[in-house]
């Protein structure tokens, strides 16, 4: 028995040891001498082009640079495809051909730098973990004949789109770039909105063979005391063979795994992000990946759309009002209308009651069963628009309209009344500025549809309460998922249900501005100049 | 302290008032209007006095214990044996008054909209969304209860402002016709209710700021007096003095009497969704003072083990001691008055001169 155990603990300890093919890493014994450059320039090439191994797209050109008897060989080592073919021409290699006289002392990587080299990106590296690195990255390699230093030029391509407009989150006013899936453009939109050197860009890499650049964005002095800390400590704590994607990383970093909602903000939008630094929050920006993440979540975030802060405040202030009635409608929609139609007719004026009776007439399912049907279709059809090639969007929407709407009803399947209501969920979820959030409600409708059918309002309370519950019981980083609303900090409602005038909003969100509280001068509001026509504009206090 | 949870003096404030009006401005009215008449809408203001009672002694006798719940220092002041015996004591009061809530609760959807739903059907869905809210801990009930707040007095402010046109002031004529003992003594009724407040004693300990205590508990005496105030005043105003007496609830066929340019009908849904938050609530707090208790006297580190059974427990003993309505009222009524004023005041006053005879604890 006990040497049972014992062969288990080994077992274990042999599953969760760490592997042990990987390479060497700096400082352990016998590094140096295996995985640093040589000053033999033969064998140097032949190591690298013996890592890399069957690489057809591996270029390798051999030139000799100087004139007459002092000619030193050098060779140009890169990954074809991500070069820029035109600089890699201007930048190194006719400057390498070009170069007269070569000093007396030698050639040394310092010389080639600020004499020969026209191209500024340019590196010393000596281990061959950092050399294969940079050239897979798009750097081009540059080796001397007796030389342990190898210069490494950055001149990939910038492969990918131009940056274009935002896909899931429009706005009718307002900037419309949004991130690509390439992280420097990325980082140069948000740059491009502040212009601060507080603003801290953070490299970190997660993904063991994608290496996946991850940018840490925040602002210094102003973001949440030790939230930049956690980040890291979380992002550090991923080992995985590859991230294609920062879904993938926010399933991994984010607070209450088995939660339905997602505790971390996503957006496209450079402009809400550079927002959401203001105030005090942080952010993940991707290689490859047009999504940002925004550290710490909060339900109120992903109610709210950044053309809220664009509009006139009265406006936006009903927009939110009617986002939150959206949300509701959403959420509760199908469950009411299966309450009230199963348990609590008394509820309905007595006319509206007999049309809506007289329209059910005839349909063969119990209310439940009639708003499952008509729910799992619409689910189907919404998925099958977002996945069908832009060309068939016509034959679904006149198939979902016809099949599922008019033919339903006059079949007798289903009551216009039932119709209507999906049909009002629907269009209502859409009304959800956020993927994430919107998918949520999706979700939930089905159990409280359940809950509904079996005891009415009350399941729907019982229901709605448990789900209060659940998000006061959410935190993001430490941040309460429902702040500001519970726990509650009053003098941040003016930035929930509605959206006080932006000379009103004084100060920063409580929890998450707290280190800089006060975002503006007091008394910004406009006024007319005066009537003696002496004060012109209204002076500071 | 089992919870780690930390609350705020507001949140404890409107824990407080959640916990005692929840049930009491539904249950409350119509057994005062019987006993006092059309003077009742005062009572809920001279018991708040006695509420002030408690609430000084249970205050004084929790801030000699300030890190730990009332069943956990009495086993320290009253020795081992003895102490865990009151300690277990309290732990069925908890349940008992819990199981006496889910009850009402029970009682009064049944009566509303759901005739033939099995009540332990729908005890069970309302007891599993409160332990729901007591597993996840103090801190997310007093969340919880900060977004069920507004929900519940703006209903009662939109029921009250829309019979308002039916109130006849003549039902409140002639004032004090009797004088004022009717009054004083049919507060008594209310001053169980008021006594909920002895709650302090287990909820004390997760209070952030310990100094706001008093103001806490004063705010929520006046706020509560005022809403039930308000409440029975409705009642009387618009049904005089001896049709509520028949009433079951009174403030729900206040709901009911609404018509508002023949479309605003039926609102009555309003009272049953502000009712169903409180009470999740209200039972939660409860609840979770059982599971906190029961923790306590057997001695296991992790309260939430404690959920299930005591969810059982109440659902038996509401289905068994008050399966029919008259039993309930009667306990209500006749009872409640008695045994309230024991659990609230009388032991807790006796432990504290104890503790405060033998020297156990801080100072006070």
């Amino acid at each position: 028995m006990i040497s049972f155990f014992r062969w288990l603990g080994k077992f274990l300890k042999h599953m969760t040891a760490e592997p042990t093919g990987a390479l060497l890493k700096p400082g352990d014994p016998g590094y140096q001498e295996v995985h640093t450059l040589s000053s033999n320039l033969d064998k140097n090439i032949k190591i690298i082009t013996e890592i890399f191994g069957l690489c057809d797209d591996l270029m390798v050109r051999g030139l000799k640079i100087g004139r007459g008897k002092k000619q030193v060989r050098v060779a140009v080592i890169y990954l074809d495809p991500l070069i820029n073919h035109t600089r890699l021409q201007q930048g190194l290699m006719h400057c390498l051909q070009t170069i007269d006289h070569l000093p007396s002392m030698g050639v040394t990587t310092e010389w080639l730098i600020n004499n020969a080299l026209s191209d500024g990106r340019v590196i010393e590296k000596k281990s061959f973990v950092e050399i294969t690195d940079e050239i897979n990255r798009g750097a081009a390699c540059l080796l001397i004949e007796g030389l342990d230093q190898a210069l490494l030029i950055r001149l990939a391509e910038k492969i990918g789109r131009a940056v274009e407009g935002p896909v899931t989150e429009n706005v009718s006013k307002g900037a419309l770039d949004a991130f690509n899936e390439d992280v420097r453009t990325n980082i140069a939109l948000l740059r491009k909105r502040l212009h601060t050197t507080r603003l801290a860009v953070e490299n970190l890499q997660i993904g063991e063979l994608t290496k996946t650049e991850v940018k840490l964005v925040y602002l210094k002095g102003y973001v949440i005391e030790g939230l930049v800390d956690e980040i890291k400590s979380r992002v550090r704590r991923i080992r995985i063979d590859g991230i294609v994607d920062s879904g993938q990383v926010e399933e991994l970093i984010q607070d209450s795994a088995f939660s339905l909602f997602s505790l971390l903000d996503s957006t496209e939008r450079p402009d809400k992000l550079a927002a959401n630094l203001l105030e005090g929050k942080a952010g993940l920006l991707f290689d490859n990946t047009p999504i940002a993440i925004i550290i710490p979540g909060t339900l109120i975030n992903q109610i709210q759309s950044p053309e809220d802060y664009y509009q006139r405040y009265w406006f936006s202030s009903w927009i939110r009002v009617l986002r939150w009635l959206a949300l509701l409608t959403a959420l509760l929609g199908p469950s009411l209308w299966i309450a009230i139609i199963t348990f609590h007719q008394e509820l309905l004026p007595t006319e509206l009651l007999m049309t809506i009776l007289v329209t059910r007439e005839g349909v063969p399912f119990p209310g439940l069963v009639e708003a499952l049907i008509m729910e799992l279709s619409l689910e189907v059809l919404r998925e099958a628009g977002l996945r069908l090639p832009q060309t068939f969007g016509q034959t679904i929407s006149i198939v979902g309209a016809v099949v599922l709407g008019q033919a339903a009803v006059s079949a007798g399947l289903a009551s216009p009344g039932m119709v209507i209501v999906v049909a009002l969920t629907a269009i209502a979820s859409f009304v959800i500025p956020t993927q994430p959030l919107s998918n949520t409600i999706r979700i939930l409708r089905f159990p409280f549809m359940l809950l509904a059918a079996s005891f009415g309002l009350i399941g729907i309370i019982v229901g709605f309460s448990i789900l209060t519950y659940h998000l006061c019981s959410l935190r993001s980083y430490g941040i309460p998922f429902l702040s500001p609303l519970a726990p509650l900090s009053f003098g941040d409602l003016k930035d929930t249900f509605i959206r006080a005038p932006i000379w009103k909003m004084l100060f920063r969100p409580r929890l998450t501005g707290y280190r800089e509280p006060q975002r503006q001068n007091p008394d910004q509001r406009p006024h007319p100049p005066s009537r003696k026509g002496k004060k012109f504009i209204r002076r500071r206090k | 302290m089992l919870d780690r949870g930390r609350i705020s003096s507001v949140q404890l404030f409107l824990l407080l008032v959640i916990a005692e009006a929840a049930t009491a401005f539904l249950y409350a009215p119509s057994s005062v209007i019987k006993m006092v008449g059309r003077d009742s809408w005062l009572t809920p203001f001279i018991a708040a006095i006695s509420g002030l009672v408690v609430a000084v002694v249970c205050i004084a006798l929790a801030k000699r214990f300030p890190q730990q719940v009332f069943t956990e220092y009495l086993p320290q002041i009253l020795g081992k044996i003895p102490g865990k015996i009151l300690a277990g004591v309290y732990t069925a009061v908890f349940i008992h008054l819990s199981s006496v809530i889910m009850n009402q609760s029970s009682a009064f959807i049944h009566v509303a909209f759901l005739r033939e739903t099995p009540l332990v059907a729908l005890e069970i869905i309302i007891g599993l969304a409160s332990i729901y809210g007591v597993y996840l801990g103090i801190e997310v009930i007093a969340r919880q209860n900060e977004l069920v707040w507004p929900v519940w007095v703006l209903s009662i402010f939109i029921i009250i402002l829309l019979v308002a046109e039916s109130i006849n002031p003549d039902n409140f004529r002639p004032f004090l016709e009797k004088g004022i003992m009717p009054v004083i003594k049919g507060s008594a009724l209310f001053s169980s209710f008021r006594g909920e407040v002895f709650l302090l004693l287990m909820l004390y300990p997760y209070l952030n700021k310990k100094e706001d205590v008093y103001k806490s508990a004063v705010y929520h005496l006046l706020t509560t007096a005022v809403l039930l105030g308000i409440i029975t005043a409705a009642i009387i105003g618009v049904f005089g003095e001896l049709i509520p007496v028949y009433m079951v609830f009174p403030i729900y066929n206040l709901a009911r009497y609404i018509s508002l340019a023949r479309f605003v009908e039926r609102i009555q849904i309003l009272i049953v969704v502000m009712w169903m938050f409180g009470v999740i609530v209200k039972l939660a707090v409860f609840y979770h003072s059982a599971a906190i208790a029961a923790a306590n006297t057997l001695g296991l580190k992790n309260y939430r083990l404690t959920l299930l059974p005591i969810l059982a427990g109440t659902i038996i003993i509401s289905r068994l001691f008050y399966g029919d309505h008259l039993s309930l009222t009667h306990f209500l009524s006749h009872i409640f008055p008695y045994y309230g004023p024991v659990v609230e005041l009388v032991i807790p006053a006796l432990v504290l001169l104890i503790a405060v005879i033998l020297k156990k604890g801080g100072k006070s």
